[in-house]
């Protein structure tokens, strides 16, 4: 079945935005290099492929929309009279047209105007050919650009058309303007039309959908239509003929008997009868609204008999439809005020429309198709015995016993009640215990931890004994309170007092020098020790710490003075004396072993001569060591003021820029990493 | 209102959003940043047609602050001396016009007859024979060269066959072929396409004329019986002369004046 969704129309852009789009997706989509020294044949292709591109995307564009917008004799007549009546059939086929022959116009002027490149003798003839081919396309949209307005225009408002499904089960709703319709409309579904008291409140058809027998129903509410000759009625009301005309569907007459709808009951008849050929062949049901204000019963004599023929004509359709003449259901009171009725005129309707489309399905020459499938088999009877059906005597007593035994278990929740409610009751939790003996249930269970019994560990009389041992400890600190100790120096003696004090001076002499240090923290220089007179290392300045320690300093410095080169004598002497010393200990060593000794002895002897830095060598320069002395000495004195200052010379390392700009600049790709 | 419309029965219902008039003065004031971004973003084509558009709405918008300053700002007056108007000591002439009349319309006809050879354009750029003309190679080993091909656009008559192949010496291209223009008539302000009747002249030289290749200057000969032109007589013109405007080989069409 054809489903009708107009959402799915595709976007019509603009004129400018329909050229904009094409001719950047040619320029997108097509090689855009070329140069004047190809060969004639490959401009030419160039440019005939641009030409060929644009043509054929703008006849896929155009081809899109012609295809998109429903032509209005190919969908279902209802839609087809509804789009006809909204958006003017003219204007619509005019514009749809307009698309058709741009889409043909562009593709001549393509077909010339390749013709026309394939004589190009040059880059330049050839571009201002494809130049001139793209104008005139670009032309062609321009003018009809008013076209593709419409169209954008038609297809949102088509887009937001409810979505009525023409062949499926429908209640139509119809009457004059402000008689009820939407209310009713809103009672029985959730389709939340606007609902207010004066005339042609719904401008346009509604629809809602509700429930009957399990079956979806389909409620289309449409506005209100006047009495008046066909040329006469406007658009509004159009949409709600052309919906009585093609939709199969049961139709709901409203009727306000009490005329506060502003028109009396016998401008309704009128409406009636003017329309009643459009009710043929579907279920009528005349629903008599507002009967809060006035019942039916209550009807002038004349009104009685304006409604009593109403009801006849609806009959009679009844009838011509073949169906029988009960006038149930055909007319029908009801308030939408005080919901009185509401339910019985919708299941009326639904009942009508139900069976009526049965009934034309079990006519339908398809209904063969269906019923030849399923056939419930009776068999003739032959012969007078009765052959009731055979059930076994254990499910008989089984039946009998399930219908005894209904008696309500006694469930948890009784038993809450019983004893004092919720909150007052507490269950028993053990009450379900499988065990071997019922008694065990209540028992008392050891709590175990650790693999240990708790129990265990209990001490019956703690207290007693935490008791005891408070009490021992009251005491003994009562004791301790009498003999309190203080220290407050009586008890040192004279040199252990002066020990004190000093220790005391000299810790507030190192605090105060930790706080000057740290007050000035890292603004100060940095003198290095070498020069800094009073923290240079010397032995006199070990001694005398060492003393002040009161440690005493004479070994210390002693073995610090051993070490200078001077006392300890020559090189050669010291491993003389340690050879003779391993030559003692160690005579059985083996002669090539010595020999190998003393021989690299003699290798290394030849290497390690050192000069004395005054001396002369070929090639520095110097005329003899005075003059390189005398050098030596001015290149200290010159930088002996600095070095005390701690200032940074030409000597010390240095890192001239330390985020050099190109460095830290551009992208580091593959070989970019050290120069950039 | 119809049943699609949800924005709208929202709105109906509960009214707008309690900060959407803020936030659309918000999007308002952030559109020129937005715009400004993009400008300064956009490249090549693109830049180009956002730079155009935007020039565009501005001279516009300039046009109008304009018209409304109009009324407001103060500008001089200039009083315009009347055509006509003469000094008071030159009141008691006669005047004497009569003879300018005379000479003004004995400047006219000569006008006209001048006029019968001015066109719209008076000078054309000449056209190498080598441009007109394609070389054709022919001959069993192709060494022969005296087939020329024309490559500009031609027109011939509609009873028009070619000659024999072997005696053919310029060849017009089917496709090159044209026999329609887009003529403007200049006191109209109007275009039509109308049918050529056939070549005048062609200013680069009288064998194009009779070859009939149509370049910019060529004088044509078009069809204007739609037009309805009228002789001072009473008679209906229906051929009048043009010439063409644009290079047709190179837009595929065929741009004329009509010669009035």
């Amino acid at each position: 079945m054809v489903q009708y969704n107009f959402k799915k129309t595709t976007v019509v852009p603009s004129g400018k935005d329909f050229i904009d789009i094409i001719l950047s997706r040619t320029q997108r989509q097509t090689p855009t290099v070329v140069h004047k020294g190809y060969a004639i044949s490959r401009l030419r292709e160039f440019y005939m492929r641009k030409v060929k591109f644009t043509q054929q995307n703008f006849h896929e564009k155009l081809s899109a929309i012609i295809d998109d917008f429903p032509r209005l004799d190919d969908i279902h007549p209802f839609y087809g009279d509804l789009l006809r009546l909204l958006y003017d059939k003219d204007h619509y086929k005019l514009a749809l047209g307009q698309v058709n022959t741009a889409r043909n116009i562009i593709g001549k002027i393509a077909k010339d105007y390749v013709r026309l490149l394939k004589y190009g003798d040059s880059l330049y003839r050839c571009k201002s050919l494809k130049v001139a081919a793209l104008g005139r396309m670009c032309t062609v949209i321009k003018g009809i650009s008013t076209s593709l307005a419409y169209l954008e225009q038609v297809r949102q408002h088509m887009a937001r058309l409810p979505s009525i499904d023409p062949n499926t089960r429908t209640l139509l709703i119809c009457g004059y303007p402000n008689v009820g319709k939407s209310s009713f409309v809103n009672k029985i579904t959730r389709a939340d039309v606007d609902v207010q008291p004066y005339a042609f409140t719904t401008k346009s058809l509604f629809v809602g959908h509700t429930d009957y027998k399990y079956l979806r129903y389909q409620v289309i509410d449409t506005p209100g239509i006047l009495d008046r000759p066909i040329e006469e009625r406007n658009i509004i009301e159009m949409c709600s003929i052309t919906a009585l005309a093609h939709i199969k569907a049961a139709v709901l007459f409203f009727l306000d008997l009490s005329g506060s709808c502003g028109y009396s009951i016998e401008q309704q008849a009128a409406l009636f009868h003017s329309i009643k050929r459009l009710f043929m062949n579907k279920p009528l049901v005349i629903v008599c609204n507002k009967i809060d204000l006035q019942p039916l019963e209550g009807l002038s004599e004349e009104d009685m008999k304006l409604v009593m023929d109403m009801k006849a004509e609806a009959i009679k359709s009844v009838i011509a439809q073949g169906g029988d003449s009960n006038d149930e259901g055909v007319l029908l009171t009801m308030s939408t005020m005080t919901d009185e009725g509401v339910i019985a005129v919708k299941n009326a309707a639904c009942e009508r429309l139900l069976n009526q489309r049965v009934e034309i399905k079990m006519k339908s020459k398809k209904i063969n198709d269906v019923l030849n499938r399923f056939h419930v088999a009776i068999p003739k009877p032959r012969d007078t015995k009765e052959r009731p059906p055979c059930i076994p005597p254990a499910i008989l007593e089984a039946r009998a016993k399930a219908n005894v035994e209904t008696e309500k278990r006694k469930l948890e929740k009784d038993l809450e009640e019983e004893n004092g409610g919720a909150g007052v009751y507490s269950a028993s939790l053990k009450k379900h215990y499988i065990l071997d003996d019922e008694e065990w249930k209540e028992d008392i269970m050891p709590e175990i931890l650790d693999g240990h019994n708790v129990y265990d560990f209990i001490d019956p009389d703690i207290l007693q004994r935490l008791e005891e041992l408070e009490r021992e400890e009251g005491f003994r600190l009562e004791t301790e309170a009498d003999d309190d100790f203080e220290m407050d120096g009586k008890e040192l003696t004279e040199e252990e007092q002066a020990l004190l004090a000093e220790i005391r001076r000299k810790k507030k002499l190192l605090i105060q020098e930790h706080r000057i240090k740290k007050s000035t923290a890292e603004s100060r220089p940095i003198v290095p020790r070498k020069f800094d007179k009073d923290n240079k290392y010397t032995t006199e300045r070990m001694g005398r710490e060492l003393s002040a320690l009161g440690m005493n300093p004479t070994s210390a410095i002693n073995r610090v003075r051993s070490r200078s080169i001077s006392r300890r004598g020559r090189k050669r002497e010291r491993s003389l004396g340690r050879e003779g010393e391993a030559m003692d200990i160690d005579n059985d060593q083996s002669n090539k072993k010595l020999r190998a000794m003393s021989r690299s002895r003699s290798a290394s002897r030849s290497r390690s001569k050192s000069r004395p830095p005054g001396e002369v060598t070929p090639g520095e320069g110097f005329k003899d060591s005075t003059q390189k002395q005398k050098a030596i000495k001015i290149a200290k004195k010159s930088v002996k003021v600095r070095n005390k200052n701690a200032r940074k010379g030409e000597a010390d390392r240095v890192i001239p820029n330390l985020k050099p700009k190109h460095l830290f600049s551009g992208k580091r790709s593959i070989g970019k990493t050290s120069r950039r | 209102m119809p049943q699609g419309d949800y924005i709208e029965l929202h709105r109906k219902r509960h009214g707008y959003r309690l900060d959407h008039f803020e936030r659309k003065r918000k999007k308002e004031a952030r559109e020129v940043h937005k715009r400004s971004a993009y400008a300064q973003k956009a490249l090549g084509i693109k830049g180009k047609m956002f730079a155009k558009k935007r020039y565009a709405e501005k001279a516009l918008m300039k046009k109008t602050l304009a018209m409304h300053d109009e009324s407001s700002s103060r500008r001089k007056v200039d009083d315009k001396v009347q055509d006509g108007a003469i000094p008071a000591y030159l009141l008691d002439r006669d005047t004497t016009t009569r003879a300018k009349i005379l000479s003004n319309s004995i400047k006219q006809k000569r006008k006209e007859k001048a006029g019968k050879w001015e066109v719209p354009l008076p000078k054309v750029r000449p056209v190498a024979e080598d441009e007109m003309f394609r070389v054709i190679r022919t001959g069993k080993r192709k060494t022969k060269q005296w087939k020329r091909m024309v490559t500009k656009v031609t027109f011939v008559g509609p009873g028009f066959t070619r000659k024999p192949p072997k005696y053919e010496r310029f060849i017009r291209p089917t496709g090159l072929r044209f026999t329609k223009a887009n003529v403007t008539h200049p006191e109209l302000k109007c275009t039509f396409n109308l049918e050529i009747i056939g070549l005048k002249k062609n200013p680069n030289g009288p064998m194009y004329t009779s070859l009939g290749v149509v370049t910019k200057g060529t004088i044509i000969e078009v069809n204007v019986s739609e037009l309805g032109l009228v002789t001072p007589a009473g008679k209906v013109v229906w051929g009048k002369y043009a010439q063409v405007t644009n290079d047709p080989e190179n837009d595929g069409c065929i741009n004329a004046v009509l010669l009035v």
